[in-house]
């Protein structure tokens, strides 16, 4: 973890605490409304589809799927030696969406990547804190 | 003026966040303020937080209303100091005598205590400042954003995907804005006299340029330059008795759909459908009584997908408006007829000179008139203009018509 070198996330102590806490144990936990049964992401205290404040937390499967992706030249953050790379929105299983850097595709054959491919979360322990998740194609 | 606002709209309720004061031991931050506030407002008048049709707040009017996932038709981010939410409520009693909405809230949370003792986090930044852990800087700047073109390039991903669009078409609308921008000798992109890569271009000179953000090339970006523009409106009382003739704003719209990408519900689709349709109404207009359009052209992407969404094109089929030569000069539906962000001028908010040119163009001063530019006049008496803000976030359309 003394190698990571890019931005740590700071969390919201009120709203995502139990994202991040969940992060360190390499759990993906998702926050759901038990009004509506809908995920929303990011976390937020009032559910944005039916303003219901009974949120729950739970652990998610950790799959997604690309919904759309591109390859950048330049990055901010820590990311600028690593360019060319591959950020992408995924599509999370249980709903909803989130943005990540995409691993095990080839940034210089954007080509090749496939909308709609599965993916697996995976976690890099960036402080004793904090793990950011990263999302890597399994097929 | 036309009609006197007053007593056209009331306050109807007010509320405070659940605690307020010294929030020592459970300070909030500012989005949870905004979040109680609007909870316990809505809940005092008895209506949903969904009714909610318009909101202001100073700077983050944008990001409470996609907190609360709403789809409103006003959004007011005025932001000067401790008066902004006076004046946003001068500006509500003006929009509602106008028709725009019915029902709006102005909005305000500001842990100042809590930011000047830093028991949010990173250490007492004293009053203003960014918050660190908001969600952008949680879940979207740790993955190495750079930019606008990072954000915009998904979306061109999207559509290429979903519509079977390619990066040849999006090329086909710098070429033909490329064309506009040599007829314009104080566009960036004039000739090579006027910078290096300047003068007409094909569409492999796109596809070849430098790439930035995949599927995004240097030509589909636009430039990063220096502007200063301004517009004046008066009443319509007035408006003909100046030396320069009036271009009357026939409809308005504005509308958003998220702050964040992560948030943005088709990539392939702005709230500009939105926007478009409140202005088309109030014009009694539409897109097929359009003479030309100008349309905010970050990179070609953008300018694309909003043709479709202003109803100039059938869905997916956005870059197809500039195909042929029929939004270059000469053609039958002439298109960003300064040159555009991608080749006249951008600084960064590209609203302006867009406004600039839509007033030249209805007044017909574009070819001679004052500070206009030779060779460029097109004939037209009505365009559909159309601002884009943030990440593909929000929209504003005008409807604008000549004598």
């Amino acid at each position: 973890m003394a190698d990571y070198n890019k931005m740590i996330p700071t969390p919201d102590k009120f709203t995502s605490k139990p994202y991040w806490d969940g992060a360190k144990e390499g759990k993906l936990m998702l926050p759901r409304c038990t009004t509506c049964n809908k995920v929303h992401f990011y976390p937020r205290v009032i559910c944005p589809f039916c303003h219901s404040s009974d949120i729950e937390w739970f652990e998610a499967s950790g799959e997604g799927y690309i919904h759309t992706f591109a390859v950048q030249t330049r990055g901010s953050g820590g990311w600028q030696d690593d360019a060319p790379f591959v950020t992408a929105y995924i599509d999370l299983k249980e709903g909803d969406r989130l943005f990540t850097v995409l691993r095990g595709v080839d940034p210089d054959k954007p080509q090749e990547i496939q909308i709609g491919a599965k993916c697996q979360i995976e976690w890099d322990e960036a402080s004793d804190e904090i793990s950011v998740p990263y999302w890597r194609v399994v097929e | 003026m036309s009609s006197n606002p007053s007593k056209q709209a009331a306050i109807i309720a007010a509320a405070e966040a659940d605690e307020i004061g010294y929030l020592d031991d459970n300070p909030k931050t500012s989005m949870m303020l905004h979040v109680e506030a609007i909870k316990n407002v809505t809940h005092e008048a008895g209506i949903k937080i969904s009714d909610i049709e318009a909101i202001a707040s100073p700077g983050v009017a944008g990001n409470v209303a996609e907190y609360l996932g709403l789809d409103p038709k006003w959004i007011d981010t005025t932001q000067i100091g401790g008066c902004s939410f006076q004046v946003q409520a001068q500006h509500m009693l003006a929009a509602i005598n106008a028709g725009i909405f019915d029902i709006g809230v102005i909005t305000h949370g500001e842990p100042g205590w809590a930011r000047r003792t830093g028991a949010l986090g990173g250490g007492g930044r004293g009053f203003g400042g960014g918050d660190p852990d908001s969600p952008g800087p949680q879940f979207e700047a740790p993955y190495g954003p750079a930019g606008a073109p990072t954000a915009y390039s998904h979306a061109m991903t999207r559509h290429m995907h979903q519509w079977g669009s390619t990066q040849a078409d999006f090329a086909q609308i710098a070429v033909t804005t490329r064309d506009w921008a040599t007829l314009n000798p104080r566009a960036i992109m004039h000739s090579k006299e006027t910078h290096p890569y300047g003068g007409a271009v094909t569409v492999d000179d796109v596809l070849n340029s430098r790439l930035i953000s995949w599927p995004l090339n240097l030509l589909d970006c636009c430039l990063v330059c220096d502007h200063g523009g301004a517009v004046l409106l008066a009443s319509a009382d007035i408006a003909r008795s100046f030396r320069t003739p009036p271009v009357w704003i026939a409809g308005s719209g504005e509308a958003m759909d998220h702050a964040m990408l992560m948030e943005m519900k088709d990539f392939t689709a702005t709230s500009a459908s939105l926007s478009a349709a409140r202005a088309y109404k109030m014009a009694g207009m539409g897109p097929e009584d359009m003479e030309m359009a100008m349309i905010y052209d970050s990179f070609t992407v953008t300018a694309g997908i909003t043709a479709e969404m202003l109803g100039l094109t059938p869905r997916g089929e956005g870059p197809g408006l500039w195909a042929d030569g029929n939004a270059g000069p000469g053609g039958k539906f002439p298109v960003n007829t300064n040159g555009g962000g991608l080749s006249f001028n951008h600084s960064g908010m590209y609203g302006m000179q867009l406004l600039v040119e839509s007033y030249r163009q209805l007044a017909g001063t574009a070819e001679d008139g004052i500070h206009g530019i030779a060779g460029k006049q097109t004939n037209a008496k009505s365009l559909v203009v159309n601002g884009t803000g943030g990440s593909l976030s929000f929209t504003g359309t005008l409807v604008l018509t000549a004598d």
